[in-house]
């Protein structure tokens, strides 16, 4: 059996119902009203490539549509804005899925840093062309934390799909 | 035949795949750029906007309680002595509002009567709801604020909102039970306003990154005009939304330039923008009490200014 390397056994099919709360958690998780920040991390955004990638069947460019115009609406910013940057990032995510998920989590956040890096880029490109403000460098922190907390986010989200250990040894599957 | 074409090439799919990445990537692209055009030229897109928000409504509620909680446990932890201090602060500070309100009334009922002696227009009242300031709004683009009270309030969109020491800013965007307040400092927000001191007119612009710790313009005054640093801006008025008479800003920088027909002019709000926790939200005056609009300028008479 080839598995990803990564891998050290077959998960369980992800439950629709547990993608839909842990998108809504992360929807949650950002509309923590902790003030104008511009370097905390997008956990929207985190859960929706990690779900593009992990179930690319269930969550695809419609979800991340719809989870863009909550944020938006949520920021009261332009409707559209973020729905725009997730597609994107989610277009970006169906390119490199297939090749991701042979890597471990760590070389994973690795390989999604500039993936990150390239959708805050063009929020702040889209926010400056309909007449923002700069928000100060730090906003180039938030690509680094998405990444840095790539590796928690997917031991965490991807242990109920994990089987306990197996007790038989004459069928492993 | 239908084989034969697939033996030429296509081969008939195994799995359903639906549209390709590529193409569900540019519909969604081209959906939200309709979107975007939507809103911020046509405004159709309100009631869109409305639904997601009421939807969201009870995620807000709830991740907003555990941080007000924790608000109220660091403030809990206060000493008595800092409370007492505040306390005395506050009823000094009462005590004077108090004398001023007096004289206020005096002086309106005084005015008043001298209005209807003269014949003049009665000034408008401006009746006003107190409501809380939430949170700033967790864009770092803009610079607003969310407030509690919204249509079921009776809060309208534009209504100005003052703090304790002036005015913080707009009311832009009312949702059935939160509404969102753009501030002074906001790129986008501008103000007319009157210099105490001379009783000069002009608008003051909001600039959140500007020099000298501001967060506020005079735009588009003379270089040799009489501003001073410390001179106190009110409302002026002249809009006919602001009541006149709010203190708006205070001017901290004044730069004349050689180059510049225009002296750059620096101001700081006097409300606490960044920190503002009561508020009150003044209801517009009622277009119908203000006096008409003059019409405006028909189309020979652009043309004829337009020659030289």
């Amino acid at each position: 059996m080839i598995m990803p390397k990564g891998q050290q056994q077959l998960l369980l099919p992800a439950r629709p119902s547990f993608i839909v709360v842990t998108l809504a958690l992360a929807l949650a998780l950002d509309m923590l009203p902790l003030g104008r920040l511009s370097w905390t991390p997008s956990w929207s955004l985190l859960l929706l490539v990690f779900w593009g990638l992990h179930q690319p069947q269930r969550v695809g460019m419609v979800t991340a549509f719809v989870v863009g115009l909550c944020i938006d609406v949520h920021q009261s910013v332009l409707l559209g804005l973020h729905a725009m940057v997730y597609c994107a990032v989610m277009y970006g995510v169906s390119l490199a899925q297939r090749r991701l998920q042979w890597f471990g989590s760590g070389w994973q956040a690795l390989q999604l840093l500039p993936l990150f890096a390239a959708a805050q880029l063009l929020e702040l490109l889209l926010r400056i062309l309909l007449g923002g403000i700069f928000p100060g460098w730090w906003l180039l922190l938030a690509p680094l934390l998405e990444a840095l907390l790539w590796p928690l986010v997917s031991w965490l989200l991807l242990a109920p799909q994990r089987r306990p250990p197996l007790q038989d040894d004459n069928r492993p599957l | 035949m239908p084989q034969a074409s697939n033996v030429q090439g296509s081969a008939p799919p195994l799995f359903r795949q639906g549209a390709s990445a590529l193409s569900q990537w540019l519909l969604c692209s081209a959906l939200a750029l309709f979107l975007m055009v939507a809103d911020a030229r046509f405004h159709v897109t309100e009631p869109l906007r409305q639904g997601v928000a009421a939807l969201l409504y009870p995620l807000q509620w709830l991740v907003q309680h555990p941080s007000r909680w924790i608000h109220e446990a660091l403030a809990h932890t206060q000493s008595l002595q800092e409370a007492q201090q505040q306390l005395q602060e506050a009823q000094q500070k009462m005590t004077a509002v108090t004398v001023a309100a007096g004289e206020g009334a005096y002086l309106q009922r005084e005015n008043d009567e001298l209005r209807q002696l003269l014949e003049l227009r009665a000034r408008l009242q401006t009746p006003g709801r107190a409501a809380q300031v939430l949170y700033d709004s967790a864009d770092p683009y803009t610079r607003r604020v969310v407030i509690d009270g919204g249509q079921l309030a009776g809060v309208q969109p534009g209504s100005p909102v003052v703090d304790a020491a002036g005015v913080l800013g707009q009311v832009t965007r009312v949702y059935p039970l939160l509404s969102e307040v753009t501030l002074l400092i906001d790129r986008d927000q501008a103000i007319p306003v009157l210099n105490v001191r001379t009783g000069a007119r002009s608008v003051a612009y909001g600039e959140p990154t500007a020099s000298y710790g501001g967060g506020m313009e005079l735009r588009f005054t003379p270089g040799n005009a009489d501003v001073e640093p410390g001179d106190l801006l009110t409302t002026s008025g002249v809009d006919g939304l602001y009541p006149p008479g709010l203190p708006v800003a205070r001017v901290v920088h004044v730069e004349r330039r050689a180059d510049s027909t225009f002296a750059r002019i620096y101001c700081t709000p006097v409300a606490q923008v960044y920190g503002a926790r009561h508020v009150m939200v003044l209801s517009p005056p009622d277009t119908a009490a203000l006096p008409p609009r003059p019409p405006a300028p028909e189309a020979p008479l652009l043309r004829s200014r337009g020659r030289p």
